[in-house]
């Protein structure tokens, strides 16, 4: 053994130290000296033996990784990089969320306030969470396309039936990763988004004492409280990450057994030679596809920084209560297909379902059986999966809160200009705009454009609401409503409807009052009045909508999102 | 291959350039939203005064104008908020409530503790979860922000007028002979005093303090050697020197009485009021 020292006598200190860097970069990547990597860096070709192959055989981070592709699938086409993007959004939600983890404590005592701590005391803290939240949506929709794209190319055919099996666990698994985070600010829309989904849990098809035990197990608790927190708390930050992380691995570990499918144009019907690779059709994974994929990181954490920084902001709502429920409740976007289906069925049967069908996407390679691969072959395979997409976008639609249930006429205009939550055009109004003074709908302020455009969107909601009944003596202003459409009901009653809605205010008044409260905080009050056409002596409608609106809380900042509506 | 190392370096460096951006613009958002979380902390604790206790303090804090949930005006029970000793303190923000309370904390943990745990033998409830009453510790943090957010320097610089009273009612009544019985009946709920002890026209019955309508009589009855307008008058300036035996739940509790010690204060401004007052209480 030659020991540095002795190194150093034999060449000389400069030789040895370089002797020594050599030394230690080969045990760093496992096989691979300073020229190595450089020639690899360059692109020459390697010596023989191939040293770039080691680290795959010797190396703990590569062993997982095969050391070449068929050309054919390391181009955009058939992959579309969609099963290392999911990769790539796990890690990233992985280091992204311990870095939340550290500013915050799950209970309902300190869960929100840390929300607010992380956006106004954490260094960066805001954009370490609109990174973590951005990217679960992303990774939800990257997985989906991922799933998309092995279900046309066929690759879920035997003998790939177990990774497409697998695959679907992961899918579960990556929707309740995203689902469970969704509790964790404690805030209102977290809070009834969840108490939506557990209700759901409670009514499955099985005997109520069943339920009635899954549910204290997902809740901790008769209701949604502490304890139910801390459970979804670990759910999310333990015990999804760890089960996604071994299915994963099994997910990978199969992938690589049978090799990435070709372009199914690209084999011979029923044969499978993705793990027949011909010398001249070889790409390596040192340096071609480890450039690539530390390329699409590059990129993608680009994408995801500026996004998240500029277009896009994490939603914070009021605090959890449980005793006030929002106006409209709405599910995470990739569930909302399964409130449209409660909209359309009994909740039993969509709760049962559901499971259902995950049984039959996992088993479905087993049955569908047909050999080829090609898309000529698979007409009626690929048109029941786009009638099924069809049928996923339209359910998602009807579970949106563009379709909802409506609440009266007057609550609706009021959640457009001063909704309970979130910002709006009104709440974006520069403050020192806010001139007090009671002011119409649609009507001018002179040398105010800001509240100017506010009132505009206050007669834009009006008319939706809103109609006109010819010769109404009762009409307190005049304003271009539309025609009514009345209806008689049962009851005797009549119902005033537009081209927008069934039901709306005939004729209403309406008022927008600002009013200096307190120093720095306004007082808005929406007044609506509407008289009876056929008796001036019955109110139809008479509520008002009270907001109060401080100097510094800010709303302007949050309109600027595009995922903000105002 | 090259390409893509290059592309690769182009987006890393680009990010880190960004990173150094949105680091830069930091102190300045961290800012901003410290500030945002305190202005809607007001804004929520504004809905629940709105809800809670503008019944008992008025919906401006002044503890002049109270109206039940029906909209009906009622008399106020609850103590002046919006109100210079409450809320302008001295130097080492000090107020002259706390010092009248003998409270040594901060000026927000005298708030905060009124509210959270109410004021024991006063018609102030508890309001906290954590004694048993109805809120959560973020709403009694907003309601009270949204009380200390009336302090500001119109209200702390503005002179209270003083006003010496004599002990004695008598004294008192030769410098102000007048009372107006009409304007006291006004003034018995503007004060608040038909919040405790009913309504002048008996709609709503005493419900903390005692009837008042047969006080020009009992008045002279409860201590030796005062007449009814003695006892009336002392009642109002220092309710703790003598506490009534009967109220309308049970004996009264006190002292300290649940009648707020500060009408002396409060009619400083205006001593005819109490002329008025002490012509309606005995005139009737
Ligand atoms: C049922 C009537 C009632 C309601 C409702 C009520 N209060 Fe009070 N409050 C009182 C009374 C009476 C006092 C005076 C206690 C005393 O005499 O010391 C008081 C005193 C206070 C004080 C202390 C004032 C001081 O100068 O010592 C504060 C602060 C206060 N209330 C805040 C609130 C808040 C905030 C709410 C709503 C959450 C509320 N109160 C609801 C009756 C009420
Ligand atoms: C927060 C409730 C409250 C308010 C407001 C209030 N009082 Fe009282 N008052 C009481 C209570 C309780 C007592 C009985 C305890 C005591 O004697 O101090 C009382 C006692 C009295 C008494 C003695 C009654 C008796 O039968 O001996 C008089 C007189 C009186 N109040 C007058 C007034 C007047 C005048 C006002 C308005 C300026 C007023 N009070 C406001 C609660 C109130
Ligand atoms: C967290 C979720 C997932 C991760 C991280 C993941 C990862 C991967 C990766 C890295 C590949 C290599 C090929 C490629 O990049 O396309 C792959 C292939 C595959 N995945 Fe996934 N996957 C996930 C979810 C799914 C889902 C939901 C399905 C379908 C139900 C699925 C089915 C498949 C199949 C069938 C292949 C083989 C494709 C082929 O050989 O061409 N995976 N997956």
């Amino acid at each position: 053994m030659t020991t540095f020292v002795d190194q150093v006598r034999e060449m000389g200190f400069k030789q040895a130290a370089i002797a020594k860097a050599d030394e230690a970069v080969e045990r760093i990547t496992a096989g691979m000296n300073i020229s190595d990597v450089r020639g690899a860096l360059r692109g020459d070709e390697p010596r023989r033996p191939n040293p770039r192959l080691r680290p795959h055989a010797d190396g703990f981070w590569l062993h997982i990784r095969p050391s070449f592709y068929h050309t054919e699938v390391t181009h955009f086409y058939p992959t579309f990089r969609l099963g290392w993007l999911s990769t790539f959004m796990f890690v990233w939600e992985t280091i992204t969320g311990i870095i939340l983890m550290i500013f915050y404590t799950p209970s309902p005592l300190a869960a929100y306030n840390n929300m607010w701590n992380i956006l106004a005391n954490v260094p960066l803290g805001q954009l370490m969470r609109n990174m973590h939240r951005l990217g679960a949506e992303v990774m939800v929709l990257v997985v989906a396309l991922h799933m998309l794209r092995t279900f046309i190319t066929g690759s879920y055919k035997k003998p790939r039936q177990f990774t497409w099996a697998t695959g679907m666990i992961l899918l579960v698994l990556t929707l309740l990763l995203s689902f469970s985070g969704y509790l964790l600010p404690w805030d209102q829309l977290a809070y009834w988004a969840l108490t939506v989904f557990l209700s759901g849990a409670e009514a499955a098809p099985a005997p109520a004492a069943v339920n009635e035990n899954i549910l204290l197990i997902l809740q901790g608790a008769p209701s949604l409280g502490a304890g139910g927190l801390l459970r979804w708390y670990l759910f999310h930050v333990l015990l999804m990450p760890l089960l996604l992380a071994i299915f994963f691995f099994v997910h990978y570990y199969k992938v690589v057994l049978h090799g990435f499918s070709l372009p199914p144009g690209r084999e011979k019907i029923g044969e499978d030679t993705a793990k027949r690779v011909p010398r001249t059709e070889r790409t390596y994974f040192i340096p071609d596809i480890l450039t690539s994929e530390l390329m699409w990181s590059a990129l993608t954490t680009l994408f995801l920084v500026a996004g998240a920084l500029w277009f896009w902001d994490a939603p914070l709502e009021h605090h959890a209560d449980p005793i006030v429920t929002p106006l409209h409740v709405v599910a995470p976007w990739y569930l909302s297909w399964s409130q449209g289906w409660l909209k359309l069925a009994d909740k039993t049967i969509v709760v049962g379902f559901i499971p259902l069908l995950m049984v039959a996407f996992i088993v479905m390679p087993y049955f569908e059986v047909g050999k080829s691969r090609r898309y000529a072959d698979r007409r009626v395979g690929l048109s029941v999966a786009f009638l099924f997409m069809a049928i996923m976008l339209v359910s998602n639609w009807m579970g949106s809160p563009e379709y909802r249930v409506e609440s009266s006429a007057e609550q609706e205009v009021s959640q457009e200009i001063l909704p309970q939550e979130g910002p709006s055009v009104l709440l974006g109004v520069p403050y020192e705009h806010m001139a007090p003074g009671t002011y119409l709908p649609g009507e001018e302020v002179a040398g105010n454009p800001h509240l100017t455009e506010a009132l505009e969107e206050f007669q834009a909601a009006m008319y939706r609401h809103s109609c006109h009944v010819p010769g109404n003596q009762n009409e307190r202003l005049p304003r271009e409503w539309d025609e009514c459409e009345i209806a008689v009901l049962d009851s005797g009653d009549k119902r005033y409807g537009n081209f927008f809605k069934d039901a709306v205010m005939p004729d209403p008044y309406a008022e927008l009052v600002i009013e200096e409260f307190q120093p720095n905080l306004l007082k808005l009050t929406l007044n609506y009045e509407v008289v009876n056409p056929d008796n001036p002596d019955e109110m139809l409608v008479e509520s008002d909508w009270v907001s109060y609106r401080h100097a510094d809380s800010n709303y302007e900042e949050e309109c600027r999102y595009a995922n903000k509506n105002c | 291959m090259q390409v893509k190392i290059v592309i690769g370096t182009i987006a890393f460096m680009l990010t880190m350039m960004i990173m150094g951006f949105a680091a830069l613009r930091e102190p300045t958002r961290l800012e901003e939203y410290t500030h945002a979380f305190e202005g809607r902390s007001i804004e929520n604790g504004a809905k629940i005064f709105e809800g809670n206790c503008a019944t008992c303090h008025g919906m401006n804090g002044k503890g002049e104008e109270c109206e039940n949930t029906a909209g009906e005006k009622i008399g106020c029970q609850g103590l002046p908020l919006n109100y210079q000793p409450l809320l302008c303190g001295d130097i080492s923000d000090r107020t002259a409530r706390m010092n009248a309370m003998n409270w040594a904390g901060t000026k927000d943990a005298f708030v905060e503790s009124v509210v959270a745990a109410g004021r024991g033998g006063t018609a102030m409830p508890v309001w906290s979860a954590q004694f048993g009453g109805p809120m959560r510790d973020d709403e009694i943090k907003n309601v009270v922000a949204f009380v200390l957010n009336w302090e500001n320097d119109a209200l702390c610089d503005e002179e209270l007028p003083t006003f010496d009273w004599p002990t004695l009612a008598d004294t008192f009544l030769t410098d102000f002979p007048d009372g107006d019985a009409a304007n006291g009946e006004t003034l018995y709920v503007s004060y608040g005093c038909s919040g405790c002890h009913g309504a002048p026209d008996g709609s709503i019955p005493a419900n903390v303090g005692p009837d008042l309508s047969a006080i020009a009589v009992d008045g002279g009855t409860r201590i030796e050697d005062y007449t009814a307008v003695m006892y009336v008058y002392e009642s109002i300036l220092e309710p703790n020197a003598y506490i009534a035996e009967q109220c309308p739940t049970g004996p009264c509790v006190g002292p300290p009485s649940a009648m707020p010690a500060n009408f002396a204060e409060r009619m400083s401004a205006n001593p005819q009021d109490m002329a008025d007052m002490l012509a309606y209480l005995l005139g009737q």
